[in-house]
């Protein structure tokens, strides 16, 4: 395949809030930051082991989608119900351990559940994720 | 914090102490001084803290810090080391070790980019996202 993913959205509730979370406290770097004269915030991130793709962290109003389709992203986010995505590791025990002392909260704690081992947490900021541990090959 | 400053003392503690961490976070606020402010004892106090924000009242202020130096170094034409005293920190080296840890790059790196971002913010949003996100013609124009 010629093509590879640069940016994804992940939409959240305030970018301020966003920033603490991924970079302050799960240590994402910011890959950039410029506020725009419109007053909209380009806000990306990237995971720290992979430079080369921007996450952005924006929240959903006009004119990135209709006022109305922005005001049900923004119902979902402020019922904590968007689901994320995934996160993979190789230790769950010990990144939920990790996580939990840099202040994030938990939803379910490391399970062993028949694809693995996971936890369920929540960004704080409107999203939630699972975080994985894959059960050891063979 | 508090839905009621009457039943809820702890709260209203900590909301000083926030306001106080907040406003003089570049002075030398050591964890006497914050217990003292909230008239808690050390362990109360710190426990208090810890479990109502999610962080230590040390990493509560570093991060203020931080987010100011950020702020200054976006935007101000100071020194890395005025921003670093200015914002608090007693050592140019704690300070650049924990805003490279904490923002992902050097302050003087992250100054840099802020500039060139802001300069030609075309080369770092993705030209189909002009049109979507509304961004004036104007800034296109840079």
């Amino acid at each position: 395949m010629t093509a590879t993913i640069s940016h994804i959205n992940l939409f959240v509730r305030d970018q301020k809030k966003a920033y603490e979370v991924y970079v302050t406290k799960l240590g994402f770097r910011v890959t950039t930051d410029i506020t725009m004269d419109n007053g909209m915030r380009w806000l990306t991130v990237s995971p720290p082991d992979n430079a080369d793709i921007e996450i952005l962290l924006a929240e959903p109003y006009a004119p990135m989608m209709k006022a109305d389709l922005a005001s049900h992203i923004r119902a979902v986010l402020d019922a904590d119900g968007m689901p994320g995505g995934v996160w993979r590791t190789d230790d769950c025990e010990k990144a939920y351990e990790e996580m939990k002392r840099k202040g994030i909260e938990f939803l379910k704690k490391p399970t062993k559940e028949f694809y693995g081992i996971e936890a369920l947490f929540r960004d704080g900021c409107g999203n939630w994720f699972s975080l994985t541990q894959r059960p050891p090959k063979g | 914090m508090t839905r009621d400053g009457q039943q809820d003392p702890a709260g209203r503690a900590l909301e000083r102490v926030l306001t106080l961490m907040n406003t003089r976070y570049n002075l030398r606020l050591d964890i006497d001084a914050l217990c003292e402010e909230a008239h808690f004892s050390r362990y109360h106090f710190i426990r208090t803290f810890r479990s109502r924000l999610r962080e230590t009242p040390h990493q509560y202020l570093m991060r203020k810090r931080i987010d100011r130096a950020r702020e200054l170094l976006a935007t101000s034409d100071m020194s890395v080391t005025d921003i670093c005293f200015e914002v608090g920190f007693e050592s140019l080296g704690s300070f650049s070790s924990l805003f490279h840890r904490t923002v992902g790059w050097p302050p003087s790196v992250y100054r840099a980019r802020s500039f060139e971002q802001r300069r030609s913010p075309r080369a770092y949003i993705p030209a189909c996202c002009w049109t979507m996100f509304g961004f004036e013609e104007s800034a296109l124009r840079d």
